[in-house]
């Protein structure tokens, strides 16, 4: 029998599911792919990321993709491309499309194909104008800056998607939800109206080379978290401590790859699923977290620092001449927890030869490529999930 | 929804008033003191529209939002050093006054309700930061929650009031004893306030209340009031002489928007006055790492067993929850995720400038969303079309002068109050910042 | 998504086995199955499996899902597992094992990485284009098109408003659909063409393309073929033309149909290309971000083409207004509403006891009316209602339209319906209580439960296939 209760008609509302949009923030860091190049080449990498932004746009017809590159000296957009950087790329563009369609590349959903080769057009150009300078000059990638720029367009788009579907503007749920509250059910209804993003971060770069970002990556993170943001973190090699915290924090996925060359599937089991999906799916996630901060004075990473009580920077050591290097205000260091303990400093500097050659001279993400041998790793990633399993 | 035709043009108009009544409201605290409080105000919303040069003001309308956008950006962006271990105490009226129905669904309810979002908003701004919430009834003081760095505990506590009724009168010299006993033993190198919201107009006070101010002030503890009715003198008072004369620490709420504005207002860092008032000391903390056990161990605070927990970082005993003080080193273990989260008001983000036609074509769109902007007018009208509004880009560019990237009005937004962070900045290497070693070379700009 | 997605999958669940490994051949209909038919956590089930060589055993991926979602676990096996698209094996070592079938994984492996079968997605018409058909045009042909088609159904051409030459074939296939009946001469629609008319234009078409398909069979074409031809249609690029060349006879044919609907364009019958409109090439979109688009192309000549335009203001005294002039919206809305005034782009009405009575007669459900106001709410309607509802109470859900005249609209129809009929079947006789829980709570999770009654041991599902293949299967 039919009958009429308070909750009925907003059933009616939750039908209507918003799509999502996912941004991949390849970390392009030419010295650190050099080191897995045997297990898992660049160009393969790419070609698997591909495969799995086609996978997240074939989920829904409204779903949406952002990819930026986190380079040695710069964050650029590789798709989507705004006009002005890529004038000559993007008028042509249109035309090479129109002219090369007749080859193989009518077998492939336009949609797709169209990301492809914008990405892989954008990731071309981005590399040529690499300058040996700074290569050499450089280790490290510019993650606060690809986060940054992802959730500007983030913004963007949930702004856009809400003025055309009259949902909630990000800032009236920022102001609402805080960063200490956890979600409740009516947060997740809300969820479901506007605009789902998350971002993926592929991460090949150490925690040494981030440190001297340590405040912008914070302040993204927690941008991330006061806007319920998940960051998932795949981590191909090495480990990153601020790439932890930033899972924990935003309740992300992170996982570092034991074996790079699962890669497809590690994306497709873990990655793929959306914020709605994860309400039902035990995601493998980090238990353990690395919990260090970057001091202010040398940035290294430690574990046990000094802290002014004025500004709360964060200091390896006690400051030259008992006065606070951000603030400047005088500092009365007697009170140092009792005993004086030396900061122990985990992560050395390594200093690592340059690659020999440039060593993606000539490369091309061919999508097709990757297929049979991905698939055959399946009991190692079966693996590792039992192992995220049985943690829960 | 009486009338649909008023209602479907609410919105701009909703927007035009909320600036129109906080610019009124520093127009009354100005003219209050030339004149005593005697004016008249008024809001001449029509003199700021001009009619554009298609006849409509639809421009003026879309310019005088954008400037109410950005109004709330362009504040003091120093550096300002701040006493950011905070010790407040959050008093509550919950006086038979706070049943009144002025502010809706009732003061009471929604004096609880920002409450909790004070609560959470406090512990954002002032990650390791002590609060207390006491209440004011029946004569007495209460206590709600005790002085503790937990927000949720404070949020449950809080919303257990909801159960009760407001009811008595408020005593303001017991509220004030019971906040100072509570901030007597904190230590000197945090600050000392309380809050008070107050919906009555009168204080039924044992003694003499002005013997309580003195003794307020010679504790250093500073009061900050929210009024819900009407100014009353002895409020006023209290505030002006605890703050150093300072009298904006005393606010009454025009309505809901502005009492939310006004307690929000609180949480913000407040500059301290001078290095002696609080000793500054430099504080060595540990960062411990959480980590999972495959079998249950005891725990050093509480010695139950758990799996999971954190391990200090100088003597390895194993905690549950931060921040603490290591029990067996009394190291003070904290999570650096709180301190980091305070660390955008140490390096504010610069505010960016506006941008006018002549250096408008640099761009075509935003540089962090790639939203296009308008192309300039021709030259002969650039003069006529600068400058609209104040604090308002005729260009709709907004420029960062560190690395000169133009950005939309929303991307401005957005960098300023949620990621405080500059795209431009981040996204290309500046030498200078990369240099290990530099004393100063936290990128100050970004 | 439930009402615009039901009536295709029930279609396709109709089918048998052997159709559906033909069906999944093409990498288009694998990937429009994948994203249109399946729930979110079948799509998640799908993609993670699609790249392991060998089978995953079921109990990993109970323990990938959450104990509390058991429901939509088995609910989402379940809808894969009546499209054939996952099955269940032994595998060497005796464990229960779930993989995607072949044909469908090929396809849709296919779908994400190209092969080398370039009639996949279609052909790109090389021809130079010296008369462009802008996305516009197409939106506009569309829109004429199928509001023709309704405006037949609902007898607005009666108002004179112009002549859509609706082909003979439509008129044909609307009548096979029990939509319309012809009565001396005269169109009439029923009430099942009443339902039809107020749902939101994606399930509309799908439901017209169905009848299509199931009509296809009758007068000599393979169901398979246009079944997958839709498909194919459904992937195209809006606002550009395609190559006719390397089709079959049957497509040909089938493509002429649809060109009567507005759901393909192409500048003659016998032209060497064609357009697919937006009505195609959102066929395999969720119906919200198709609801948008395509209805604000059928808005009217008011607003064309501007995304995400409603135009329907209710408030809580019942009053309506609609900005729109096109006599289609206006006599639909005349279903269950008292028109009072017209305006050149507006109508105002009220809807009362009375008005929606008489559409509750017509057979049109008061859920129908409900959604058909949404789908076309006014966007200054759904901010306004968005915004109260995060100022005044957070605990509460939004909803767009004032609950007060849903609730209204609902207890209007409860006042006549008070039986309600399901085909189905009942599970009786259990020999212990044991015996009737364990079934009884399968099917619940599985979605087919409609009535049980513990004490008399006996249980009611819309759907026998599966409940009984788990009672054979425990015993």
């Amino acid at each position: 029998m039919d009958t009429i209760d308070a909750s009925e008609h907003y059933e009616l509302g939750t039908t209507e599911i918003a799509p999502s949009l996912l941004t991949v923030i390849i970390d392009t860091n030419p010295h650190a792919w050099a080191t897995i190049e045997d297990a898992l080449p660049f160009s393969k990498a790419v070609a698997n990321i591909l495969v799995f932004i086609n996978a997240h746009l074939a989920c829904n017809y409204a779903n949406e993709v952002a990819v930026v590159a986190s380079h040695l000296q710069k964050a650029a957009w590789l798709y989507p491309v705004s006009h002005h950087s890529q004038k000559p790329a993007d008028r042509d563009g249109d035309v090479v499309m129109n002219g090369d369609s007749n080859g193989p590349q009518t077998s492939k959903y336009r949609s797709f194909r169209l990301i492809e080769e914008q990405v892989n057009r954008s990731l071309k150009d981005l590399l040529d104008s690499t300058s040996n300078d700074d290569f050499r000059s450089n280790t490290s990638t510019m993650l606060a800056g690809s986060l940054t720029l992802a959730l500007s367009n983030i913004n963007r788009r949930t702004i856009a998607w809400a003025e055309e579907h009259g949902g909630t503007k990000p800032d009236e749920v920022a102001g609402d939800g805080g960063g200490l509250a956890t979600a409740n059910g009516s947060a997740a209804v809300e969820d479901d109206r506007s605009l789902q993003s998350r971002i993926l971060i592929v991460s090949v770069s150490g925690s040494s080379d981030s440190a001297h970002q340590y405040i912008p990556m914070m302040n993204s993170i927690f941008a991330c978290q006061r806007l319920r943001i998940p960051i998932d973190v795949c981590k191909l090699s090495g480990d990153a401590v601020f790439l932890q915290q930033a899972c924990d924090a935003t309740k992300g996925v992170y996982m570092s790859l034991s074996e790079p060359r699962g890669f497809l599937q590690y994306l497709m089991m873990g990655f793929l699923p959306d914020q709605r999906s994860r309400r039902h799916l035990v995601l493998p996630t980090r238990i353990d977290v690395d919990f260090r901060a970057a001091c202010f004075c040398h940035r290294r990473v430690v574990d046990i620092g000094f802290v002014c009580s004025i500004c709360l920077s964060i200091f390896c050591e006690p400051p030259a001449g008992n006065e606070c290097l951000t603030c400047g205000s005088p500092l009365d260091a007697g009170n140092l927890g009792g005993k004086t303990g030396s900061s122990s400093e985990k992560e050395e500097e390594e200093e690592e030869d340059p690659p020999s050659k440039w060593w993606f001279g000539g490369w091309d993400a061919n999508v097709g490529a990757c297929d049979s041998d991905s698939r055959a790793l399946n009991i190692i990633i079966l693996d590792l999930f039992n192992e995220g399993w049985n943690l829960h | 929804m009486a009338d649909s035709d008023e209602e479907y043009v609410g919105d701009v108009t909703d927007d035009e008033d909320d600036l129109q009544v906080t610019r009124k409201d520093r127009v009354t605290t100005r003219k209050k003191k030339q004149r005593g409080g005697a004016e008249w105000e008024l809001a001449r919303t029509w003199e700021t529209l001009v009619e554009g040069a298609d006849g409509t003001i639809s421009s003026t309308v879309e310019g005088l939002l954008e400037a109410g956008k950005r109004k709330r950006l362009l504040k003091d962006t120093t550096p300002l050093q701040r006493g950011i271990i905070r010790h407040l105490i959050l008093a509550l009226d919950l006086s038979q006054s706070m049943s009144e129905k002025d502010l809706r669904p009732t003061r009471y309810l929604l004096t609880l309700r920002y409450a909790q979002d004070f609560v959470r908003e406090f512990f954002e701004q002032n990650p390791i930061s002590q609060l207390g919430v006491i209440g004011l009834r029946d004569g007495l003081a209460i206590r709600v929650s005790d002085m503790s760095g937990n927000p949720t505990e404070h949020i449950e506590a809080i919303q257990s009031l909801r159960t009760h009724d407001p009811k008595g009168l408020p005593s303001l010299q017991n509220g004030l004893e019971m906040a100072r006993g509570a901030l007597f033993h904190t230590p000197s190198h945090g600050t000392r306030e309380v809050l008070i919201i107050f919906g009555s107009l009168l204080s039924s006070d044992p003694g003499d209340i002005h013997q309580t101010i003195n003794t307020l002030i010679n504790d250093k503890v500073r009061v900050r009031i929210v009024g819900l009715a009407a100014q009353v003198a002895i409020c006023r008072e209290l505030c002006t002489k605890t703050n150093g004369g300072d009298e904006t620490a005393y606010g009454v709420a025009l309505h809901e928007q502005h009492f939310r504005d006004l307690m929000l207002d609180v949480t913000t860092p407040p500059a301290s006055y001078s290095q002696k008032e609080s000793a500054s000391s430099l504080l060595m903390m540990g960062f411990p790492s959480r980590t999972v056990e495959s079998s249950p161990s005891l725990c050093a605070c509480h010695s139950k067993p758990s799996r999971g927990g954190y391990l200090c970082s100088r003597c390895g005993s194993k905690v549950c929850s931060l921040p603490a003080e290591c029990p067996s080193c009394s190291l003070t273990l904290i999570l650096s995720t709180h301190l980091a989260r305070s660390y955008h008001h140490l390096f504010p983000l610069m505010n960016w400038v506006e941008v006018p036609w002549r250096e408008a074509v640099r761009s075509k769109a935003c540089f962090a969303c790639g939203l296009p902007f308008p192309t300039g007018p021709p030259e002969d009208q650039a003069q006529t079309v600068e400058n609209p509004t104040k604090g308002m880009s005729a260009s709709s560019r907004y420029e960062c002068t560190a690395c000169q990237n133009h950005f939309c009005i929303d991307c401005d937004l957005f960098a300023h109050e949620v990621v405080h962070n500059c795209p431009g900045c981040q996204s290309k290497s500046i030498p200078s910042v990369n240099e290990v070693g530099n004393p100063d070379g936290m990128d100050i700009t970004v | 998504m439930a009402a615009s997605m039901s009536r295709p999958l029930e279609y396709l669940e109709s089918l048998p086995g052997t159709t559906f490994k033909k069906l999944y051949q093409q990498p288009s209909t694998a990937l429009a199955i994948f994203r249109r038919m399946l729930p979110d956590l079948a799509k998640c089930f799908v993609m993670a499996m699609l790249y392991l060589k060998d089978p995953l055993p079921t109990s990993d991926l109970e323990k990938w899902v959450r104990s509390d979602s058991k429901r939509q676990r088995d609910n989402a096996l379940s809808i894969l597992g009546r499209l054939h698209i996952l099955s269940t094996t032994l595998t060497d070592n005796n464990v229960r094992a779930c993989m995607v079938n072949d044909p469908f994984a090929s396809s849709l492996r296919q779908a994400l990485m190209g092969s080398d079968d370039a009639q996949s997605f279609g052909v790109l018409s090389q021809t130079s284009n010296e008369s462009t058909i802008t996305v516009a045009d197409l939106d506009e042909y569309a829109r004429r098109q199928w509001e023709g088609v309704l405006g037949y159904m609902v007898g607005t051409s009666g108002l004179g408003q112009r002549d859509i030459n609706l082909s003979k074939g439509v008129k044909q296939l609307l009548q096979a659909g029990h939509l319309v009946e012809i009565r001396n001469h005269h169109v009439d629609i029923t009430k099942d063409g009443f339902g039809f008319v107020l749902q939101d234009v994606n399930t509309q078409v799908w439901h017209i393309l169905i009848l299509y398909v199931e009509s296809a069979q009758a007068i000599g074409m393979d169901s398979v073929e246009v079944l997958s031809f839709l498909f194919l249609l459904s992937s195209l690029e809006l606002g550009q033309s395609y190559d006719k060349k390397g089709m079959t006879s049957v497509q040909l044919r089938t493509l002429t149909d649809l060109a009567d609907f507005g759901i393909v364009y192409q500048e003659s019958p016998d032209a060497t290309r064609f357009y697919p409109t937006r009505l195609a090439t959102t066929l395999t979109s969720d119906s919200n971000a198709l609801s948008t688009p395509a209805s604000g192309s059928l808005n009217g000549p008011g607003q064309p083409g501007i995304p995400g335009t409603g135009f329907i203001i209710i408030e809580t005294n019942y009053r309506l207004y609609a900005y729109t002039s096109s006599p289609l919206q206006i006599s639909l809305i005349s279903l269950f509403t008292n028109l009072k005034y017209r305006f050149p782009n507006l109508v105002t009405g009220k809807i009362t006891r009375m008005s929606v009575r008489r559409a509750i007669d017509k057979g049109i459900t008061a859920d129908q009316i409900i959604s058909y106001l949404l789908t076309h709410a006014h966007p200054q309607l759904r901010k306004h209602n968005a915004g109260q509802a995060t100022s005044s109470s957070s605990t509460m859900p939004i909803s767009v339209l004032p609950p007060t005249v849903t609730d209204q609209i609902r207890l209007w129809q409860l006042e006549r319906d008070r039986l309600k009929a399901t085909p189905g079947f009942l599970f009786k006789d259990f020999s212990s209580l044991a015996d009737y829980q364990t079934p009884c709570e399968y099917a619940r999770d599985i979605g087919v439960l409609v009535w049980k009654s513990d004490r008399k041991r006996m249980f009611f599902v819309s759907r026998h296939e599966e409940v009984v293949a788990f009672l054979k299967s425990r015993s």
